[in-house]
């Protein structure tokens, strides 16, 4: 079976590996002014809650910076016979949090320059994500025009936690330089903090677990705001990927959304479908972390509910403390080969099609 | 048929340190708490992670208000992936004790740690 891992954190030991791909002043405020170190040390608007264990799986223990690659080849690649494993990177889409939105677009080039030169040639299973830092949408379309053509990049990528809902025509320069080069957009879950200071919807929460619970909170609002915008009447073929965002809301969401546009649709004369439909052609979501009831048949209902067979995608979270493998996913046995592969070709147009074949 | 399997010498484990063993396929955490040692299957009921690479911790005391109490420190080992928190003693999940990690017993003979499994 071809599996297609849609997000695989590849992680640093310190932030001092990007010192490199900096320059000027950019260079000198990482240096003299964060004074980056260890992991945790990136510059980034603080989160008001903190993890109490710790992001990673507690049997991920890089010593060297080496380590974070050949660790996640020995426990995550080979182990489960990955085919392709898209990078998300880690703390870089935090640069989102970042007021400086200068700053920010020169942390987010730096990392996408390493990313190209340090984790891309380590094994012909990665695709890379083009990170941007979306508080000024003409550097980020900027930064995926620089970008945009080369090969294994499978993707643009920013932070679910941001200063409006991604419908807003604010945003629309990125969208526009993802249909430019062809790309899919991706969120994923994280840059809540800093400038994105409502993080989830009444205000911020106490507890990382109470916290994590309900982050999809943002997603909802995004995946409502890119519908009723028009963004998928103006980009017909842009994909929209939510990562790590949950899934069991969409299906109650996605209800209420065509109900009351079917009542209210003379405020957004511009869509021709109803919100489900834009939804099911360019919105697709990822499997981690998938709700867990007692009862498996109350989740796979709801995943019916959405199409799942054809809007899932496979992620691990690899390394994360709520990681998920290939053999523990809870969805239907017959849908394993589309929500595990399959239906990622689709939306990333450039993982090789030879490499899937010969695996499918 | 269950036998008895020497493991390591007994001063080889510390607290926190889990000596992890194989004994025929199965991979066996054996934990020191105090002077007792105890061994667990390094596989979560969970989802299969290897459980006894978590660390080795405490925990908080159940309360009925805004009052944290650590407790049971070392008696617990928390899951290398997702977390969930099993007793070591009885490998019974915290959140739900009909949740279990198989055990197994140990014995200490002339400063020798022997499972059975
Ligand atoms: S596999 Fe152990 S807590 Fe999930």
């Amino acid at each position: 079976m071809f599996i297609v891992d849609c997000d695989c954190h590849n992680y640093w030991s310190s932030a001092t590996v990007l010192e490199p791909y900096l320059s000027g002043v950019w260079k000198d405020m990482f240096i003299e002014g964060e004074k980056t170190g260890p992991v945790g040390a990136f510059p980034h608007g603080h989160r008001p809650w903190f993890h109490p264990q710790d992001f990673s799986r507690k049997d991920v223990r890089p010593k060297v910076e080496a380590d974070n690659y050949l660790i996640m080849k020995d426990k995550h690649l080979d182990k489960y016979d990955i085919g392709v494993a898209i990078l998300t990177g880690d703390e870089p889409i935090e640069a989102s949090t970042l007021a400086n939105p200068y700053y920010a677009s020169a942390l987010v080039s730096a990392y996408n320059d390493y990313q190209i030169n340090e984790w891309l040639p380590k094994d012909s299973r990665f695709m890379g994500s083009i990170v941007i830092a979306p508080q000024d949408p003409r550097l980020a379309a900027a930064e995926i025009r620089r970008l945009g053509a080369h090969p294994r990049m499978a993707q643009v990528l920013a932070s679910q936690g941001s200063v409006r809902p991604y419908g807003d025509p604010f945003y629309h320069p990125i969208f526009e330089a993802c249909a430019e080069v062809g790309l899919p957009f991706a969120i994923h879950l994280g840059g809540h903090g800093g400038i994105n200071w409502n993080a989830v919807a009444p205000a911020p929460t106490t507890f990382f677990w109470e916290t994590h619970a309900i982050l999809h909170m943002s997603a909802m609002s995004h995946v409502a705001s890119m519908i009723a915008h028009g963004v998928f009447e103006k980009w017909p073929d842009l994909y929209f990927v939510l990562i790590e965002c949950g899934i069991a809301w969409v299906p109650s969401v996605l209800w209420r959304l065509d109900a009351d546009y079917k009542a209210l649709r003379k405020e957004t004369p511009w869509l021709k479908m109803l919100p489900s439909e834009y939804s099911r052609r360019n919105i697709r979501f990822s499997t981690q972390p998938l709700e867990q009831p007692s009862n498996v048949n109350h989740l796979w209902a709801i995943l019916e509910a959405m199409d799942g067979e054809n809007t899932l995608l496979f992620a691990s979270d690899y390394p994360h403390w709520d990681y998920d493998d290939v053999n523990t996913l809870h969805i239907p046995p017959e849908w394993r080969g589309k929500v595990l592969g399959q239906n990622a070709l689709d939306v990333y147009k450039r993982i090789p099609r030879p490499q899937a074949a010969a695996a499918a | 048929m269950a036998e008895k399997t020497y493991i390591c010498r007994a001063d080889e484990i510390q607290v926190g340190t889990p000596f992890i063993a194989k004994v025929r396929s199965l991979s066996i955490g054996v934990f020191r708490i105090g002077d007792s040692f105890h061994a667990l299957l390094n596989v979560c009921p969970h989802r299969g992670a290897p459980l006894c690479e978590g660390p080795q911790c405490g925990t908080t005391a159940p309360v009925e208000g805004p009052e944290f109490i650590y407790h049971r420190e070392n008696e617990i080992v928390r899951c290398a992936w997702h977390g969930w928190e099993f007793d070591i003693k009885s490998g019974t999940a915290l959140v739900n004790p009909s949740v279990r990690a198989r055990t197994f017993a140990v014995t200490v003979e002339a400063g020798g740690i022997y499972v059975t499994a």
